[in-house]
């Protein structure tokens, strides 16, 4: 059943900002009625961050956990929809702020939420092969949302990484199985020189989000012959609070498999860091030995489902950085004249 | 006029900005920050790559109302002077805290966010800064 | 070395000048000086500049001063030290004078601030730091200036009065005086009450952008004959000194040892003892240089210059009255003009032009110019009345 030859997680890293936003303020200043929000506060980018900053942040609590050799990394790939720059890659800033040596290969990746997952499954291929000792895999975003979409509630900022190599000894996790289930599906697009995406309002939801994500679990529990109740923990991508319960009822997958790996209600959509972010979180939760179901989303459209199993590394590892929900209890908020000010939506030229 | 950002400039200088590398002399000790042929003290040629810790202490902080073309847009920010455990010091942007967070003394981290852009258009730079250590 | 005098000056008003470009600035003071000390001749030109490449767009620029000046055909040469400038200026001019190179140097100090945008007067401010490790940071000279008060305060356990008191001072003595840049009085309190730029540091703790030109002519004992008695002081000793460019990377931050070398030498070429001083103009770019330069320079204990400030030794008719026109805070800091400002007016204390400002029986001066926080900075002795 291991169609993912020898790839282990040796370290795993989250970054959430410091700061804040209420659903509720956003309501505010848009006349919105308070009892329908998507999820109850998102995080925001620091005036001074930005992909590459938070990419940087997470991998360098990923690499904590690892305890490798930086000098030995041989690819850096970093998924986002916000990289700061069009044309000029995020990885390269990211590897050598690291201390990567120039010997790897860099790719910065794009499906919008999904480019995280892309990451990890690209990461794992170049390990299992033996083209890479060790690898780096990156999802963050500063996602757009457009003032008063109903993006703008839960578009969010976060970073997300994993350094992958052949098992140790000392691994966290090993990654067991993966598939990928992808079409052409328009549901959420932003084209070339526009700030912000557009959506096909509620076709984001059965033929694209709740399609190919019930579509890649069921694709993977079926080769690899588990059933969900063989799993311990379920991550989905989860645009907002209800979507991955949505998903988990679909597929009969009971709440309590899933709440460890839900922080969108808190910190909200941080799009290519989403799902694995919520890996993160169940990582910083879970005991040696368990099945995780980690599965994506990315609009465009498609997903990614993982098979992980937790290893004897994890408890040993786990508290070498700090834990997600110490970097999510650091919350400052903010207004939305001040978000709008670290979201650069404020025009001074 | 306006200077902006060079290129050039931040791509000579970018592994002390990302990492914190600096040239020690073998024979002094002395730390010296950018590339040089002599050790600025005793003038020794035995300069020796190394990264300076991430961690340093917080000895005296300010904030800066009104900066220069590049960096005015990020105004107000906090500035300090910090001290790493071998006395070498360093003035630096400090981020992820509020002027009434800061004590002198404070244990503080290098992080690596934006400096400043150059407009819309021009080149970013990213280096270091110090935040309140998260744990 | 042939010993060098101080036979004329010429200065504007420290201003934003809007109706006047930067040679122009420069033309008026050194004219003036050249009328002052009544010379039929100039060998030499000394421009002191610390930014016509951003103010003024102009590189090369002392071939356009001596354009300006009908001097065409005279050796001209900028000298760019920041806002130390116009010390360096003058160091280069003494050794050509002193050396038999000139027999007549004209030192003529300008800077045009006022064209720059706020932003853009900080972009050239911060030139004055290292670029490559605090500069491209954002790091602010307001910034060095509020971490040095905030050491300085907590090592000598002084409040902050004690350094913002200065400010008071150098307006006490500007009040009145036609080319100072803030001719009036601002009481403690007002510079306490004033924005915070960098706290501790406030807004009349600092210099503000302005445009000023000041100039000096240096000759040769040889030639010193030809210039009107009572308007000659000797150009008794100059020393420039350098430094690493942040305080933080030295021994101690709060010592500013070019000042101190500076001073120490410029004492031993004149021959004169600390003491002997009449009167001092020093660099208060910031409230808080002010001490700094105080105490690094021996003339107070660590730490004690406040104290002695307010018990009133630094006034006008104290025992080393300090920037007796206002200083750079009131009378201006025209970066490249400010020490040639600071020059000129020991030169109208020593020769009795002082004014309503005049000290008794000034007999001695010097001036102590910096850039950034030390980085360079240079000591100049004036000696006047009968031993010159």
């Amino acid at each position: 059943m291991s169609r993912v030859k020898d790839v282990a997680i040796l370290g795993y890293g989250g970054y959430v900002p410091r700061y804040r936003i209420r659903a509720s303020e956003i309501a505010r200043v848009w006349g919105r009625d308070d009892d329908a929000l998507p999820i109850k506060e998102k995080s925001v980018n620091g005036i001074d961050e930005d992909v590459i900053t938070m990419a940087i942040e997470a991998c360098k609590y990923a690499l904590r956990r690892a305890g490798i050799d930086v000098r030995r990394i041989g690819a850096v790939n970093v998924g986002s929809e916000s990289h700061p720059y069009a044309v000029k890659p995020s990885g390269t800033v990211v590897a050598e702020a690291l201390g990567i040596p120039p010997t790897h290969l860099s790719a910065d990746l794009e499906f919008a939420c999904k480019a995280g997952t892309e990451a990890m499954q690209m990461i794992a291929g170049l390990v299992s092969s033996g083209l890479i000792e060790y690898g780096i895999a990156v999802g963050a975003d500063t996602a757009q949302g457009r003032p008063s979409d109903a993006l703008e509630f839960t578009a969010a900022a976060g970073a997300a990484a994993f350094v992958l190599g052949r098992s140790n000894g000392d691994e966290v996790a090993t990654i067991e199985h993966v598939v990928s289930y992808v079409t052409d599906t328009p549901d959420f697009w932003r084209r070339a020189h526009e700030r912000y995406p557009r959506h096909a309002s509620r076709f984001t939801g059965e033929p694209a989000y709740f399609h190919h994500t019930v579509s890649a679990v069921k694709a993977l529990l079926e080769e690899t012959g588990l059933k969900v109740s063989d799993i311990d923990y379920f991550v989905f991508h989860q645009p907002n609070y209800k979507f991955p319960y949505a998903a988990a009822k679909v597929l009969q997958i009971p709440k309590e498999k899933v709440d460890p790996g839900v922080v969108t209600n808190v910190i909200g959509n941080t799009y290519a860091a989403c799902s694995p972010l919520g890996l993160v979180r169940v990582l910083d939760h879970a005991k040696p030995g368990q099945r995780i179901v980690l599965t994506s989303f990315g609009s465009g459209a498609g997903s990614d489902s993982f098979l992980i199993v937790t290893r004897e590394g994890l408890e040993r590892k786990r508290n070498l950085a700090p834990l997600l929900d110490t970097l999510i209890a650091r919350a400052k908020y903010i207004d939305y004249a001040q978000y709008l000010r670290h979201r650069d939506k404020i025009r001074t030229s | 006029m306006r200077p902006g950002i060079r290129p050039q400039e931040h791509w000579r200088s970018k592994r002390f900005r990302y990492m914190l590398e600096v040239l020690r002399c073998a024979n002094c000790g002395t730390v010296n920050a950018t590339r040089r042929s002599v050790c600025r003290r005793c003038r020794s040629t035995s300069l020796v790559r190394e990264r300076l810790p991430e961690r340093a202490r917080l000895l005296a902080f300010t904030e800066v109302k009104s900066a220069t073309d590049v960096h005015d847009e990020m105004a107000p920010y906090l500035v300090g002077l910090l001290e790493f455990e071998d006395g070498t010091r360093i003035v630096a942007q400090l981020t992820d805290a509020d002027y009434e967070e800061l004590r002198p003394g404070m244990e503080m981290e290098m992080v690596v966010r934006k400096i400043a852009q150059d407009g819309e258009s021009g080149v970013i730079v990213y280096g270091f800064k110090f935040r309140p250590v998260v744990s | 070395m042939r010993t060098v005098y101080l036979a004329g000056v010429g200065y504007t008003k420290v201003s934003e000048h809007w109706d006047r470009s930067l040679t122009e600035l420069a033309a008026e003071a050194a004219l003036a000086a050249v009328r002052d000390a009544g010379v039929e001749r100039v060998d030499a030109i000394y421009f002191a500049n610390a930014a016509a490449e951003i103010t003024s767009h102009q590189m090369g620029i002392s071939a356009i001063v001596s354009e300006e000046l009908g001097l065409s055909g005279v050796p001209s040469v900028r000298v760019e030290c920041g806002e130390a400038s116009g010390m360096a200026a003058l160091f280069q001019a003494h050794a050509a004078v002193s050396s038999g190179l000139a027999e007549v140097a004209l030192v003529v100090g300008a800077e045009k601030l006022s064209d720059l945008m706020p932003e853009e007067f900080n972009t050239v401010f911060s030139m004055t730091l290292p670029y490559e490790t605090m500069g491209f940071a954002g790091v602010t000279p307001t910034a060095i200036a509020a971490l040095l008060y905030r050491v300085y305060m907590e090592r000598y356990e002084v409040p902050q009065e004690f350094v913002a008191q200065f400010p008071a001072l150098m307006h006490r003595n500007a009040k009145g005086v036609p080319h100072a840049q803030f001719p009036f009085e601002v009481k403690l309190e007002d510079v306490l009450s004033s924005p915070p730029v960098a706290p501790p540091l406030r807004r009349l703790e600092c210099t503000a952008p302005c445009d000023g030109a000041a100039a000096v002519v240096l000759v040769s004992e040889e030639s010193v004959g030809g210039a009107r008695s009572g308007t000659v002081t000797k150009l008794a000793g100059v020393s420039l000194r350098t430094d690493y460019a942040s305080p933080f990377d030295r021994e101690d931050p709060l010592h500013l040892s070019s000042v101190a070398l500076s001073v120490e030498e410029a004492l031993l070429r004149s021959g004169i003892d600390r003491d002997e001083l009449d009167v001092l103009e020093l660099h208060d770019s910031f409230s808080i240089m002010a001490p700094l330069v105080l105490e690094s320079a021996g003339f107070s204990p660590k730490g004690r210059s406040g104290l002695e400030l307010k018990e009133g030794r630094f006034e006008l008719g104290g025992e080393l009255p300090i920037n007796t026109f206002g200083g750079l805070k009131a009378r201006g800091h025209p970066f490249g003009a400010s020490a040639l400002y600071q020059v000129a007016e020991l030169h109208l204390q020593l020769t009795g032009r002082a004014g309503k400002n005049q000290l008794d029986r000034a007999k001695s001066g010097m001036a102590v110019s910096t850039t950034g926080f030390g980085a360079l900075s240079g000591a100049a002795v004036l000696i006047g009345g009968d031993s010159a």
